[in-house]
């Protein structure tokens, strides 16, 4: 047993946080956010020059061939800012999603693509606002030629706007899902930014969208049994994100109860106000343990379908919860979009559903544990 | 990272297969028993002698502290060791520190840390044999969380404390060799510096025990009425008991962490495989299901929060609040837990099962939810104390110090 980040994983950390710190300090997060800039290209190009871009990749594809642990320290960091930008969508997700679904070819023409930034593939899976899984996919793709004719609207495409190319599900005559890749520009397609309480998420429609045969990222097994595996080792890294984003919460929250003077005395000496720290730190050390148990196990070649899912919903409910309970000690304070907590709570309500809320994930973690005897489609 | 509990160097399997076959053979006899929890509530005296017959021999194994100095009754060996023998026994739903119906396992660190050579060689050996069975007396009627404000009085007289007072809420339906109480040693002193520890025989004249009867099972009054307790009993110097109390009490606030498997659950997915509602298998519903899944997660995160405090322990480096947030987040799950059993089970979920090890009765898991949301300190005791050593509300560098137990 051995439950220390080792010394390359702590200079990984050091180094992200050193990059942050010079990049994307807190005055210039809390500004994105407020604009809901999602996106900054500049930074991403440097965030591929430093390696953060396609760390699992290996290395003869332009990736960094690291373990999921080492690439979680990483996102833990980024999450800590929590630094704007499909980081997880196209550099972990879908790099993966190549990794398992696309022909030879194909990995070697984007994969290094997305390496180096110069190719931002967004993943878009899910056509219902909350929904996922299987039947979530309602874009259909009609046979056209020897590839598919993709006709749909993805609603909430979670960093829709970012991209350069999307990796699209669609359902085909069959019911089978398909997956399939298309550039942005391609005729047919809009991409709108998404309004509202939420950040980096577009809809994408889809009108008579060109699918070529050499665009299609079937694997073997069918497209879901691509995204069901590539989902099953990359969750826990935006799981870390989250992680990163719960302990900076929890840190400037437990700071203010120092500094923040109300009757005369720091508000930390209020039991009422210790409880909600106290609360935050149930919320993520829960978040951290699970993500970090799950991340070794996969490492480990040890089956991990239900620890997946479970850290999914944990890390998620913990972001979502441990916001809550910052703003119970905020309060007026803390609802302003210049304060740092705004851009946590706005991300938090964006990554709740993104790729399965809480309950889908936990309701998969018993089936994955304690499959139904009557198997229900989805 | 490496979370796997099982790599055991050479030596160290080696002694796993001692310890397994040791056991075996001294596990004879006790098949037919029905574990009771770490703190009896069956008042089964059968299961009582064979499990403190079984401290016994594990004593004299020198396995009960394994890590204790040879000289004090211990096997002089490592926490590696230590690991093995826990990990062993808990294959038999028992555990190291309950095995023997005592709260040694608290004591002997206190005693180790705070006592006097001679006190070491005449009290640890016969402790740490298991020989004894050790109660903890600490809670009063006028105050439990406030263990500060302690009434019971012990004066000094020639080479004896004369020991008055009421104690409550403690120990088991048998008694117990030795009292560790909680005294106040100066009645006109300061807070915090009036305060002593004494290890009373239990057998002394003017010690009365009376039985309550409490929602977790039997526990104990313990009456002192001018009780001559022979001045080397006191351990840690006079006035010195806060300190005492402070540095052992950490272990209590689940500073000591556990690796322990969860039988309940286990046993909870097996009623609702075979239990079935109109023709339906109640793990088919989705509803059961939800809450299985709730119950599951807490569970793990809790699994995780021990395995964290051990591994803490293990390589020496202190958590700052990982004690007393494991202490708490055990009893709001065993809270939590106590309702979802009802909910999966009604009334099922009330009657008793003296079938099945204690920690896996649906009955006791109902009753031990509210019951024991208290144990050595309130739920709001446990938020004060990570509240303190998070160091809310005051500057970083005066947030309370942590510390490691053996």
């Amino acid at each position: 047993m051995d439950l220390k980040l080792n010394d390359d994983q702590n200079m990984m950390k050091k180094v992200a946080a050193d990059f942050i710190k010079v990049e994307a300090p807190s005055y210039r997060i809390t500004d994105w956010y407020q604009k809901k800039q999602a996106f900054i290209p500049a930074l991403y190009k440097k965030t591929a020059e430093v390696g953060w871009l396609g760390m699992m990749v290996p290395e003869e594809l332009g990736g960094g061939g690291t373990f999921l642990m080492d690439c979680a320290v990483v996102f833990e960091e980024l999450g800590r800012a929590p630094l704007p930008g499909p980081y997880f969508a196209s550099g972990v997700l879908a790099a993966q999603l190549m990794l398992d679904g696309a022909s030879p070819e194909m990995k070697k023409t984007w994969l290094p693509k997305i390496c180096d930034g110069s190719a931002v593939i967004i993943p878009a899976i899910s056509d219902d606002p909350m929904q996922f899984g299987p039947r979530s996919v309602q874009t259909r793709a009609f046979k056209s030629g020897e590839g598919y004719k993709f006709i749909g609207a993805k609603r909430f495409v979670q960093d829709g706007s970012a991209a350069s190319h999307f990796i699209l599900a669609a359902r085909d005559d069959a019911g089978q899902v398909v997956l399939g890749l298309i550039d942005r520009n391609a005729p047919g397609v809009t991409v709108t930014e998404a309004s509202g309480f939420m950040i980096g998420a577009a809809e994408v429609k889809l009108e008579s969208v060109e699918v070529g045969k050499y665009a299609v990222l079937n694997g073997s097994n069918g497209a879901w049994a691509v995204v069901e595996s590539a989902l099953g080792k990359v969750l826990p890294i935006l799981c870390a994100y989250k992680v990163g984003a719960c302990q900076e919460i929890f840190e400037m929250t437990n700071e203010y109860t120092r500094t923040r003077v109300v009757f005369g005395q720091p508000i930390g000496r209020f039991q009422r106000v210790q409880d909600h720290c106290v609360d935050i730190s149930i919320h993520l050390d829960g978040a951290r343990w699970t993500t970090y148990e799950t991340l070794w196990k996969l490492d480990s070649g040890i089956e991990a379908r239900a620890s997946v899912h479970q850290a999914k919903a944990v890390a998620s409910e913990a972001y979502y919860q441990s916001c809550n309970f910052s703003h119970m000690v905020f309060a007026g304070a803390g609802t302003d979009y210049k304060h740092p907590l705004m851009a946590h709570s706005v991300l938090a309500h964006s990554l709740y559903q993104y790729l399965g809320t809480p309950l889908y994930h936990k309701r998969a973690m018993v089936d994955a544990l304690y499959p139904r005897k009557l198997k229900r489609a989805g | 990272m490496d979370f796997s509990l099982q790599q055991d160097t050479p030596e160290m399997s080696a002694f796993r297969q001692e310890v397994r076959a040791w056991l075996e053979e001294n596990m004879k006899g006790g098949e037919h028993l029905r574990w009771s929890g770490n703190w009896s509530t069956r008042e089964n005296d059968e299961e009582y002698r064979f499990r403190r017959a079984l401290a016994g021999k594990l004593g004299q194994k020198r396995w009960l502290f394994p890590t204790y100095p040879v000289k004090y009754g211990g096997a002089g060996l490592t926490l590696d060791h230590q690991f093995v023998l826990e990990t062993e026994i808990d294959r038999y739903g028992l555990s190291l520190g309950s095995v023997f119906y005592t709260l040694a396992r608290l004591v002997a660190p206190a005693v180790m840390k705070f006592g006097t050579e001679e006190q070491k060689l005449e009290f640890l050996p016969p402790m740490l044999r298991g020989e004894l069975a050790v109660w903890q007396v600490l809670t009063e009627p006028q105050g439990g969380s406030d263990v500060a404000n302690c009434q019971t009085k012990a004066i000094r007289d020639g080479d004896h404390y004369v020991v008055n007072g009421q104690k409550v809420l403690v120990g088991h339906h048998l008694p117990p060799d030795y009292l560790w109480t909680f005294v106040c040693t100066n009645p006109a002193g300061k807070r915090h510096e009036n305060l002593g520890w004494l290890y009373i025989p239990a057998n002394l004249p003017g010690v009365t025990l009376q039985h309550m009867h409490l929602m977790m099972g039997i526990k104990n009054a313990v009456f002192f009425d001018n009780v001559r307790v022979p001045a080397k009993y006191l351990v840690g110097g006079e006035n010195n008991g806060w300190k005492v109390a402070n540095s052992y009490l950490e272990l209590e606030h689940g500073g000591g962490g556990s690796v322990a498997e969860q039988p309940l659950f286990k046993r909870l997915i097996d009623h609702c495989q075979k239990a079935d509602f109109d023709g339906e298998s109640l793990i088919e519903d989705q509803d059961i299901r939800d809450e299985i899944a709730d119950m599951l997660i807490d569970l793990d995160v809790q699994r995780l929060m021990g395995l964290r405090n051990f591994w803490h322990r293990y390589v020496r480096e202190p958590h700052a609040y990982g004690g007393p947030q494991f202490l708490y987040f055990q009893r709001m799950v065993r809270l939590r837990n106590s309702e979802r059993v009802q909910k999966i089970l009604g009334y099922d979920a009330l009657v008793p099962d003296n079938s099945v090890h204690e920690v896996a009765d649906f009955e006791y898991t109902v009753r031990s939810g509210p019951g024991w949301l208290h144990g050595g300190g309130t739920l709001d005791t446990d938020r004060l104390i990570i509240a303190r050593r998070l160091g809310l509300g005051r500057p970083a560098q005066e947030a309370a110090p942590t510390t490691v137990g053996e």
